[in-house]
């Protein structure tokens, strides 16, 4: 996030898109009710009627995929009204040009007919949005997960520098990270391109204090990303994979495939603290503890870093993941000799100039926020304040683009997927508790009742759904949340998995997959 | 203040009538609630006023009950505010706690939180530390009583429309003691979707709140959907006095709705 | 009688919500929001009011686990280890560095993900190192 949790509390307006913040992030929620009840408007801009919704004073449901369109044709309205912020754009913004060339293109009325969306409600979000003293954008995976989703996010800040809403209290574009730590993840170097902090491999500066401090030549071409990971399996240029805690197989875009790919391997790691379908194909099995059985550290999606404690001792023989990485490292001829996490975070900070201030210590009470790169630093609320951090900030002209699959005789419905709030990602921690198990045993898939008369079907029947990459089976739920041609499933249980059905058809810049949109049938199953 | 619950805290673990002692304490840079077994630690205590008075109070007597039933025949002591002894008592009243095992240390709230609560009796029978000060009626209630029915409706179906179905009403409440609830019996409420249904959970919380609810406020605290369930469940504890004539928590007598014949 | 409460963050969203655990004698029997955290100012979701509920389950994995004959079977650590890293060496050896590939992960910590990142890098050789990020 540019801005902070507390942050959002101050915001005027808040735009919320592609985010089901209630069950997905329902602490951030909480700070949307309070704002709102300090007088903000909420525009929620979603194919659902997510429950957030109740609340928004606008509330839009856009056809999948179409957020760019949506996006172009706000700005198209206030750049007509004049609304735009002229002092912020021309001191901390360039490219303004070519934006303002393409938003034109983009009128209400033309956009209604991508979106569906009525030009007078895209009239009004402008209205409200670009007349906010500070307008807030929360945005997370209906934004991302989607071959465009590169395009999506540049439009959201887009909109943001066009209204001068960056860098001051209540503002921001703001991306709720999903997993607890993925913020955390990509700062540490978790990523095929960047040692921690984002310092490019590539870079010789950064690969030679890198290669230095850790005693050791450091390749400097940047690696595979999980799409050619898999790839590299299925045309045998990848012989091994190493698994430290994720569950490709039930998270992965088209699970089958990935599961065909996975058994392609010569060998395959499995570090984790369940049997997860993917642990069952492999060759080893590692104990990692629980997050209740270990210290470290883990950064929110405001880039505070806190700590995490050690609550009760690991159950069986599992054992510390970090001591698991260093004796393996010292098999391999590359010997390490940590004694605690403290002493790993000591080496983070003194390589990564964000964390540069963070040590155990400081982290007693509020954590930090990132950019803290010195002692004295208190970390860093909101960022861009002075100005942005690449200089200026650059508006990209975007165009719409259509999803990669489109319904078709044979694939006639939209299918999207997303979490419900009582389970997590692929289920393996959710599932095993028995208060969140009990709350929602099964996955179910959301249908308008127009559509679900049609099939024949109703609340509690089962319904085969079938994309051009599988099938799976799952209950109906019949409800009005949701629009007539568009089913909703959930992607936490093994027994109806969403990922069979999804299109792995990446961002050609991010990589993300488009896991909001694909194409199916629908049948009544027997 | 804190002087005279840490000598009082001392004397009792000292003197062996007590096995442990349930307060606050200051550690990681926040205030928590601790279990006192070493006169040592009584260094860190802290009594829950960090920016304001009484602004980091923790369910103390539902983890009580916890060690309660784990350890029947243990004496423990307890840091009591007025809703932490009326807890103490509901759970006494309810079969849920011993008394003769329950040491309650008390402490008399300061005028200011007695109004931001709107607590009707903001000290224990007994303070050790704190001055008791005035009862506060609840204002809060008639105002909304103020309200046509049909608008009073309205305002809670809106305000029950933000749940977001944590149960943290239910799990952080020091009367919710029950090992099944009703708000899971899915014949009842319908599980999977957000929100819950509209309003049969919240009334059937409020329901089984009647001759139980003591008015702490921590249920509201809690809350991520800012609902002002105080204002409900003060509501319920006004209807308990004006039929029954019943105060839950001011004694350890029984509710009539447990027992009809408890004179 | 040993209770403890024990301050930590929550393993599920990014929101990344403070909250006590409570270890009575061993055993995990609750979770109680941090009513001063400035994420979550003494409140949860459903998942972390829970987040005790996994962590004792009888479902864990509790001993290194190699594939004999199409099963997974309980081995020692010194075994699972060794043959890890033999396996790992041969096929870089017989491949180079680059026919391995690693999965990091958003819901290890960034000590772990630091040093695994080490790992790949200095210990490997390779940048063959992604995670979910994108889910
Ligand atoms: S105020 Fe809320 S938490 Fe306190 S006793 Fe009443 S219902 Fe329970
Ligand atoms: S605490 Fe609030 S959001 Fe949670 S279940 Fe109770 S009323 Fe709903
Ligand atoms: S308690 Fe809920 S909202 Fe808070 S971090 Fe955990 S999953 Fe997210």
């Amino acid at each position: 996030m540019t801005n902070s949790i507390g942050d959002i509390e101050e915001a005027d307006c808040i735009l919320i898109t592609g985010s089901n913040t209630t069950s997905s992030h329902p602490l951030i929620a909480d700070r949307v009710y309070r704002a709102k009840e300090n007088g903000a408007r909420v525009i929620v801009a979603d194919p659902r009627r997510i429950h957030i919704a109740h609340i928004a004073d606008v509330h839009v449901q856009q056809r999948l995929g179409t957020d760019v369109a949506l996006l172009n044709g706000i700005m198209h309205v206030i750049l007509e009204q004049g609304w735009q912020d002229q002092e912020f754009i021309a001191q901390r913004c360039e490219g303004f040009q070519a934006l303002r060339d393409t938003v034109k293109q983009y009128p209400p009325s033309t956009v209604e007919e991508i979106t569906g969306v009525p030009a007078q409600d895209i009239e009004r979000i402008a209205e409200i949005y670009a007349r906010a003293e500070a307008a807030s954008i929360l945005y997370c995976m209906g934004i991302t997960q989607h071959t465009t989703g590169v395009d999506n996010v540049k439009s959201l800040a887009n909109l943001a520098m066009l209204t001068g809403n960056l860098g001051r209290p209540g503002t921001g574009v703001n991306p709720l990270r999903g997993q607890n730590n993925v913020q955390g993840a990509c700062d540490m170097g978790g990523l095929p391109n960047v040692f921690s902090g984002y310092q490019q491999v590539a870079n010789s500066d950064a690969n030679n204090k890198f290669a230095s401090a850790w005693q050791a030549d450091l390749p400097d071409k940047p690696g595979l990303t999980i799409p050619d990971m898999m790839a590299g399996l299925e045309d045998g240029s990848v012989q091994g994979l190493f698994v430290l805690g994720e569950n490709p197989v039930m998270s992965d875009p088209d699970a089958d495939h990935v599961g065909k790919a996975l058994q392609k391997a010569r060998f395959l790691a499995v570090q984790d603290i369940f049997l997860t379908e993917t642990a069952q194909m492999a060759h080893v099995v590692l104990p990692g503890v629980s997050f209740a059985e270990k210290d470290g550290t883990f950064t929110n999606t405001e880039r505070r870093v806190m700590r995490v404690r050690q609550a009760v001792d690991p159950v069986g023989d599992a054992r510390q993941d970090w001591e698991i990485i260093q004796q393996l490292s010292n098999r391999l001829g590359y010997p390490l000799d940590y004694s605690s996490p403290q002493e790993i975070m000591q080496e983070i900070a003194g390589l990564t100039p964000s964390y540069g201030g963070i040590t155990y210590d400081r982290l007693e009470g509020h954590g930090l926020q990132w950019p803290c790169p010195d002692s004295e630093h208190p970390g860093t609320k909101i960022l861009h304040q002075e100005r942005i951090a690449r200089g200026l900030g650059l508006f990209h002209a975007v165009e719409y683009q259509p999803p990669a699959e489109s319904v078709d005789e044979k694939y006639p419905y939209w299918l999207t997927t997303g979490r419900i709030y009582t389970h997590y990602h692929t289920g393996s921690m959710t599932r095993n508790s028995p208060t969140l198990e009990r709350e929602a045993p099964e996955g179910w898939m959301e249908i308008h009742p127009q559509e679900a008369q049609k099939l024949g079907v109703s609340t509690n029947d089962r319904v085969r759904i079938v994309s051009r990459r599988g099938s799976v089976e799952a209950a109906a739920f019949v409800t009005e949340d949701i629009n007539p041609g568009t089913v909703f499933i959930s992607f936490h249980f093994a027994e109806s998995n969403a990922n069979i059905l999804t299109n792995p058809a990446t961002d050609p810049v991010a990589k993300i997959p488009e896991y909001k949109v694909c194409a199916v049938s629908l049948e009544k199953a027997a | 203040m804190i002087e005279q619950v840490q000598q009082k805290v001392r004397e009792l673990l000292e003197a062996g009538t007590i096995q442990g002692f349930l307060g606050l304490r200051e550690q990681n840079g926040h205030i928590g609630p601790y279990l006192f077994q070493d006169p040592e630690d009584l260094e860190g205590m802290s009594l829950g006023d960090r920016e304001r008075p009484g602004d980091t109070r923790y369910p103390l007597s539902k983890l009580l009950l916890t060690l309660a039933r784990n350890y029947p025949q243990a004496s423990l002591g307890i840091l009591v505010r007025g809703c932490d002894e009326r807890a103490v008592n509901a759970l006494v009243a309810w079969n849920q706690l011993d008394q003769d095992k329950v040491v309650p240390v008390g402490l008399a709230c300061p005028q200011e939180l007695a109004e931001e609560c709107e607590c009707e009796r903001p000290y224990p029978e007994d303070p050790v530390a704190g001055k008791k000060t005035e009862p506060v009626a609840f204002a809060s209630v008639a105002r909304l009583q103020e309200l046509e029915p049909s608008e009073r409706m309205r305002y809670w179906l809106r305000e029950f429309d933000k749940c977001v179905k944590c149960y943290g009403c239910r799990d952080i409440c020091p009367v919710c003691f029950c090992r099944e609830c009703s708000l899971e019996d899915q014949h009842l409420i319908r599980t999977h979707n957000l929100p819950p249904e509209n309003p049969v959970f919240h009334l059937t919380r409020a329901v089984h709140m009647a001759g139980r609810c003591i008015d702490c406020g921590l249920c509201e605290q809690a809350c991520p959907a800012e609902i002002p369930l105080r204002i409900l469940y003060k509501k319920v504890g006004q209807i308990m006095e004006e039929e029954f004539s019943y105060h839950s928590g001011e004694t350890t007598q029984k509710s009539p709705l447990q027992i009809a014949d408890n004179q | 009688m040993e209770y403890k409460n024990i301050l930590t963050t929550c393993t599920y969203c990014g929101c990344g919500c403070n909250f006590y655990l409570e270890n009575l004698d061993g055993s995990l029997t609750g979770t109680i929001p941090c009513k001063t955290s400035p994420v979550n100012e003494g409140k949860l979701c459903i998942k972390g009011w829970n987040a005790h509920e996994f962590v004792q389950s009888d479902q864990r994995l509790t001993s290194p686990l190699i594939r004999r004959e199409g099963k997974l079977v309980p081995v020692s650590w010194e075994e699972a280890l060794d043959y890890t890293a033999s396996e790992l060496s041969s096929i870089r050896s017989e491949h180079g560095p680059d026919s391995l590939a690693f999965l990091a992960s958003a819901k290890a910590t960034n000590e772990e993900n630091f040093l695994f990142q080490k790992f790949v890098r200095a210990g490997v050789g390779t940048n063959n190192i992604d995670h979910c990020a994108r889910l």
